[in-house]
C-alpha cells in the first residue's frame, strides 16, 4: 500500500518547495531573516550592518524574547498570557522600590530577587484563576492586564527614578568583546537552555500532549492543571526577570514599561509556529520570529518609512506566514 | 435507467498510501450496499469521495448517469448525498438543532434565524428516528448514542438521494439500532439509495441487499447478500479465516487485585462493586447509560468518587487523579479515541510515549530513539498498518487508530487494565487480533476489566459478567454459563423495575 515515489513524483518541484517551508515554520522564518539582513546589509552598507546599529538591535529585541520564551511554552499547551506587559512593569517598579535608597533600601540584590517574586506571583495568579476557577485564559489574562497595570500606579504613581547605582549595574554591564550589555544574554542563556528543555526533556514535552488535546492527556496520567499553573509561573517569573533588567539598564522603573507588548510577543510566537490551538510550536522559532520583527522594524527606521509602516509590514507577514499552513501536508502536526 | 450511483476507476492517493485503487461499483436506486473490508481498506475514503470531502486522484462518479465534480459536502448536499462520518461531525457546544441545520438555517425576511421553525423541523427529523430528543439542548450534553442519532437526523435532512452511513451504530444499542435500521429501509423503499459501512457483519445480513468487499484499496467481490455466507464474507476480506469464538485457555485467577465496594460517584455512578483477580477478564454489561464508563473513570481517578472503597492488591486506594491511578499500576483505555484517548495531530511514537514518558527518557531527557523503538515494537506486534510511525494517527484509519490506543496503555505495563469498548470500529481480522491481545494480557496475570456493549464480545472475553443497571451492579453471571439472553434479562429487568418504582413514588406523592 505504500508508494512514495509515485507520489511525490507528481508534486511539482514548487509545490515541494513550498510545502517543505510551510512544514517547518523556523525554515522559513530563518531564510526571510538572512533575506532580509542580507537585503538590508547591500542597500544600506553605512547604516544597517554598522556595531552599534546591530547592538542596538539586539537590545531592543531582549524584553520580547524572553516573554517569548514564556509565551511559547503556554501556546504549545493552548493557552497564553495577555498580561505579561503588565507583570514586567510591575515587577520593574518592585525591583525599583525594594532597590532603590528613596524608598526601602534593600539593596540590588533584593531588588533584583523583588521584581522575579513579583513577577512569579503575578504568573501564579493567572495560573490559578485559569486552572482553578476556570475561566479561560484570554478572559483571565485580559483582567489581569489591567489589574497588574493598575498596581503598577498604586505603587508608585510616578515611576521610581533614579533606582540606584549598583542596581542600574545589573543591566548595564557588558561583555568586553561585542559589548551587548546583560538584557540580551540573560535573553540568549534562557532561549538556547529554554529551547533544550522544551525540545528535549521529559517533563516540558508534557506541554506538547496537553496543547495537542487535553482531556487525552489528562486521561493519559498527565497532571494537566498543575503543569498550566506551572507554565503561568514560568511566565511570570520571566516576564519579571525582564522588567527588573530593563529598570536596571534605565536606572529608572516606569509605570508605562511593556505597555502593547505582548501583542508583539504574540505576533512574534504565532509567527515563530506556534497555533492557537496549542501542540506545536519551539523556543528557536519564537526567537526567529522576534528577530525577524526587529529587522523589520530596523529596516523601517533606517528607510526613513513612517513608524507607521511597521505595523502594516508586520501584520502582512504574520497573514503571509500562517497562510502557508495551508500548503502543510496534510494533518502533519 | 442509469444507476443512481455509478463510480468508475475511482483511485485515491494520499502521501505515502494509496487508499483506493481502481475501484468501480454502482448502485441502485432504493438499493442498501453494504461496504465491507479491513481497517484501512478504503471504506471511508470511498465514502468521502463520493461525499465531495475528498477529490479522487483519478476516476469518476457519476450521479443518476451523469458525471459530478464535487467541490465540497456542500455541494454534495445539495445534490442530495448525505453523510454521517464514521468520526463525527457535531460541535459539541451548539444546540441540536443548530447542528442539524449547520450553515443553511431557516431565515426570516431580514436574515434572521427562525430559532422555532428550525427547532420544530429538528424535532421531526429525530422524531423519524423513533427518538426523542430536546433539539435545544447543547450536544456535548448528549450520550454518544443521542449524539450519533443527531448526526443522522443531520445527513437526513437533506432532500435524499443517497446516504452514506460510515459505522452508524458503533455506539448505539441494540434497541436504538433496531430503530436506525427501520429509518434506513423506509428511506430505501422511498427509493433513497444507501452505503453502508459497518464491521459488524450481523448487521449486513439484517440489512443490506448487497455488499461489496474492499481489500487494500481495491474491490475485491461484490455478492448478494441472500446467497453469501459469514465465512465467504471474511474470506474476501482478510484472506483467511478468523474465529472470535470464546477460547478455553486454561487461565487460572490469582490474587485479588481489584476491589471496589459500593462505589458512588455523582448521579450515574450509585452503588457499584466489582472485584477482579490477577489474570482474569471480567466484564461489565449494561445498557448505554447503566454508568459502566462512569464506574470506570471512577476507578480511574478521572472522577471524583463520593462514597465506597476501593483497594488495589489489597491497599486502600484513593486516587487525586489519573497520575496516582497510573503510579498505582491502573491504566484506562478510554470510550471514545478521538475526544478522550488519542492525539490526533501527533504521530504514532509521541501517542505512545505519552503514557510511559518515564520509559522512553534518558533521566530528564526525552529520548526519541526509545519512543520510536517501542512504538516500532507495537506497530508489528500489533500489526498497525501505516507507512511508518512517524505516521500522523488522525491519518489512520479507525481501526488502526483503535490499535494505537491499545498500545498507548499496553506499553505501560499495568497491573490492572480498564478496557472502555475494545474493539469499536475495529475489522473482524483485528477485532480477533484484540481478543488475542487481552487474553495473552490476561495469561501473563494482568486483571482487566472491560466495559463492551457488544454481547458476543462480552461472551467471548468475559471470564465474569458484571451487569450494570441505573448506576448500580446488580448482578454476576459466569463467563462460561452466560448467554445473551441472561445477560439482556438482567440488564433490563432492573431498568423496567426501577421505572416502575419511580411511577410508584411519583403517584404517592
Ligand atoms: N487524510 C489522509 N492522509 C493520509 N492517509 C490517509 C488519509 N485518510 C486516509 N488515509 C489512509 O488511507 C487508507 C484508507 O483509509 P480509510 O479511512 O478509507 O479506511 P477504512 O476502510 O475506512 O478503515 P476503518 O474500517 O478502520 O475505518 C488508510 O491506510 C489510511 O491510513
Ligand atoms: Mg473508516
Amino acid at each position: 500500500m505504500t508508494d512514495t515515489t509515485a507520489a511525490t513524483q507528481r508534486d511539482a518541484l514548487l509545490l515541494r518547495v513550498v510545502r517543505k517551508l510551510a512544514n517547518s515554520r523556523e525554515l522559513t522564518l530563518f531564510i526571510l531573516v538572512l533575506v532580509l539582513a542580507g537585503v538590508m546589509a547591500a542597500v544600506y552598507p553605512n547604516n544597517f550592518p554598522t556595531a552599534s546599529n546591530m547592538r542596538a538591535v539586539l537590545l531592543n529585541l531582549a524584553p520580547v524574547g524572553i516573554l517569548v520564551c514564556g509565551m511559547m511554552l503556554l501556546m504549545i499547551a493552548g493557552t497564553f498570557d495577555l498580561s505579561c506587559g503588565s507583570t514586567l512593569a510591575l515587577a520593574g517598579v518592585w525591583a525599583g522600590v525594594v532597590a532603590s535608597p528613596n524608598w526601602l533600601g534593600y539593596g540590588p540584590y533584593a531588588g533584583m530577587l523583588a521584581g522575579l517574586v513579583v513577577g512569579g506571583i503575578a504568573g501564579l495568579i493567572n495560573g490559578l484563576i485559569v486552572t482553578r476557577i476556570g475561566i479561560n485564559a484570554l478572559i483571565a489574562t485580559l483582567g489581569t492586564l489591567t489589574i497588574f497595570r493598575g498596581l503598577t500606579y498604586v505603587t508608585a504613581g510616578t515611576g521610581v527614578t533614579p533606582i540606584s547605582d549598583e542596581f542600574a549595574a545589573f543591566g548595564r554591564v557588558a561583555d568586553p568583546l561585542l559589548r551587548i550589555q546583560s538584557l540580551f544574554w540573560v535573553m540568549l542563556v534562557i532561549a538556547l537552555g529554554g529551547g533544550w528543555l522544551i525540545a528535549r526533556t521529559r517533563f516540558f514535552r508534557q506541554y506538547y500532549f496537553i496543547g495537542g488535546n487535553p482531556r487525552a492527556a489528562q486521561l493519559s496520567g498527565i497532571r494537566v492543571d498543575r503543569l498550566i499553573l506551572i507554565g503561568f509561573v514560568i511566565m511570570g517569573v520571566l516576564a519579571g526577570l525582564s522588567g527588573a533588567l530593563y529598570a536596571a539598564r534605565l536606572n529608572s522603573a516606569v509605570v508605562n514599561a511593556g505597555v502593547g507588548i505582548e501583542l508583539k510577543v504574540i505576533t512574534a510566537t504565532v509567527l515563530g509556529g506556534a497555533s492557537l490551538k496549542g501542540g506545536e510550536g519551539t523556543i528557536f522559532g519564537g526567537i526567529m520570529g522576534v528577530l525577524f520583527i526587529a529587522l523589520v522594524e530596523n529596516a523601517m527606521i533606517i528607510n526613513s518609512v513612517g513608524v507607521f509602516w511597521q505595523g502594516i509590514v508586520v501584520g502582512l507577514v504574520l497573514l503571509f506566514a500562517v497562510s502557508l499552513d495551508r500548503f502543510k501536508t496534510p494533518g502533519r502536526g | 435507467m442509469a444507476a443512481r450511483l455509478e463510480v468508475q476507476g475511482l483511485s485515491k492517493r494520499f502521501p505515502g498510501v494509496i487508499a483506493l485503487e481502481d475501484v468501480s461499483i454502482s448502485v441502485e436506486r432504493g438499493e442498501i450496499r453494504a461496504l465491507l473490508g479491513e481497517n484501512g481498506a478504503g471504506k471511508s475514503t470511498l465514502g468521502k469521495i463520493v461525499a465531495g470531502i475528498h477529490a479522487p486522484s483519478s476516476g469518476t462518479v457519476l450521479i443518476d448517469g451523469e458525471e459530478v465534480r464535487l467541490q465540497d459536502e456542500r455541494a454534495a448536499g445539495a445534490l442530495g448525498i448525505g453523510i454521517v462520518h464514521q468520526e463525527g461531525s457535531l460541535v459539541p457546544q451548539l444546540s441540536v438543532a443548530e447542528n442539524i441545520f449547520a450553515g443553511r438555517q431557516p431565515v426570516g425576511r431580514f436574515g434572521q434565524v427562525l430559532v422555532d421553525q428550525m427547532r420544530a423541523e429538528a424535532a421531526r427529523l429525530i422524531g423519524q428516528l423513533g427518538v426523542a430528543i430536546d433539539p435545544a439542548r447543547r450536544v456535548a450534553e448528549l450520550s454518544a448514542a443521542q449524539a450519533q442519532i443527531v448526526e443522522i437526523a443531520k445527513a437526513l435532512s437533506h432532500d435524499l438521494k443517497l446516504l452514506i452511513l460510515d459505522e452508524p451504530t458503533a455506539a448505539l444499542t441494540l434497541n436504538e439500532t433496531d430503530r436506525l435500521f427501520d429509518v434506513v429501509r423506509k428511506l430505501a423503499q422511498s427509493g433513497v439509495s444507501i452505503i453502508y459501512v459497518s464491521h459488524r457483519l450481523a448487521e449486513i445480513f439484517a440489512l443490506c441487499d448487497r455488499v461489496s468487499v474492499l481489500k487494500d484499496g481495491r474491490l475485491a467481490g461484490t455478492r448478494d447478500v441472500a446467497a453469501t455466507s459469514t465465512d465467504e464474507l471474511i474470506r474476501l476480506m482478510v484472506g483467511r479465516d478468523v474465529h472470535l469464538h470464546r477460547q478455553a485457555d486454561g487461565r487460572v485467577p490469582g490474587r485479588v487485585v481489584l476491589e471496589a465496594r459500593q462505589v458512588a460517584a455523582g448521579v450515574m455512578v450509585r452503588d457499584a462493586s466489582v472485584t477482579v483477580r490477577a489474570g482474569e477478564i471480567v466484564c461489565i454489561a449494561g445498557l448505554i447509560g447503566s454508568g459502566r464508563s462512569e464506574f470506570c473513570e471512577t476507578i480511574f481517578g478521572a472522577r471524583k468518587r463520593s462514597g465506597g472503597t476501593i483497594a488495589i492488591d489489597g491497599n486502600a486506594y484513593r486516587p487525586g487523579g489519573t497520575w496516582d491511578a497510573k503510579a498505582a499500576g491502573v491504566g484506562m483505555v478510554p470510550e471514545d479515541r478521538k475526544t478522550s484517548g488519542l492525539f490526533l495531530g501527533m504521530d504514532i511514537v509521541n501517542n505512545i510515549a505519552a503514557t510511559v514518558l518515564d520509559k522512553v527518557s534518558d533521566g530528564a531527557k526525552f529520548s526519541q530513539a526509545k519512543a520510536e523503538a517501542l512504538a516500532q515494537n507495537f506497530v508489528v506486534e500489533m500489526r498497525i498498518s501505516t507507512p511508518s510511525v512517524r505516521q500522523v494517527v488522525g491519518n489512520l484509519s479507525g481501526g488502526n487508530q483503535q490499535k494505537v490506543l491499545l498500545a498507548k496503555w499496553l506499553a505501560m505495563e499495568p497491573k490492572l487494565l480498564i478496557v472502555d469498548e475494545p474493539t469499536r470500529g475495529v475489522d473482524v481480522g483485528a477485532r480477533a487480533e484484540i481478543y488475542r491481545l487481552l487474553r495473552a494480557l490476561a495469561a501473563k496475570g494482568v486483571a482487566l476489566l472491560v466495559v463492551s456493549s457488544d454481547l458476543p464480545e462480552v461472551l467471548a472475553l468475559a471470564d465474569r459478567i458484571i451487569v450494570m443497571a441505573e448506576g448500580r451492579t446488580v448482578g454476576t453471571l459466569n463467563g462460561g454459563e452466560a448467554t445473551e439472553e441472561s445477560v439482556l434479562r438482567l440488564a433490563t429487568k432492573f431498568t423496567a423495575s426501577v421505572a416502575a418504582s419511580r411511577a410508584t413514588v411519583g403517584a404517592d406523592a
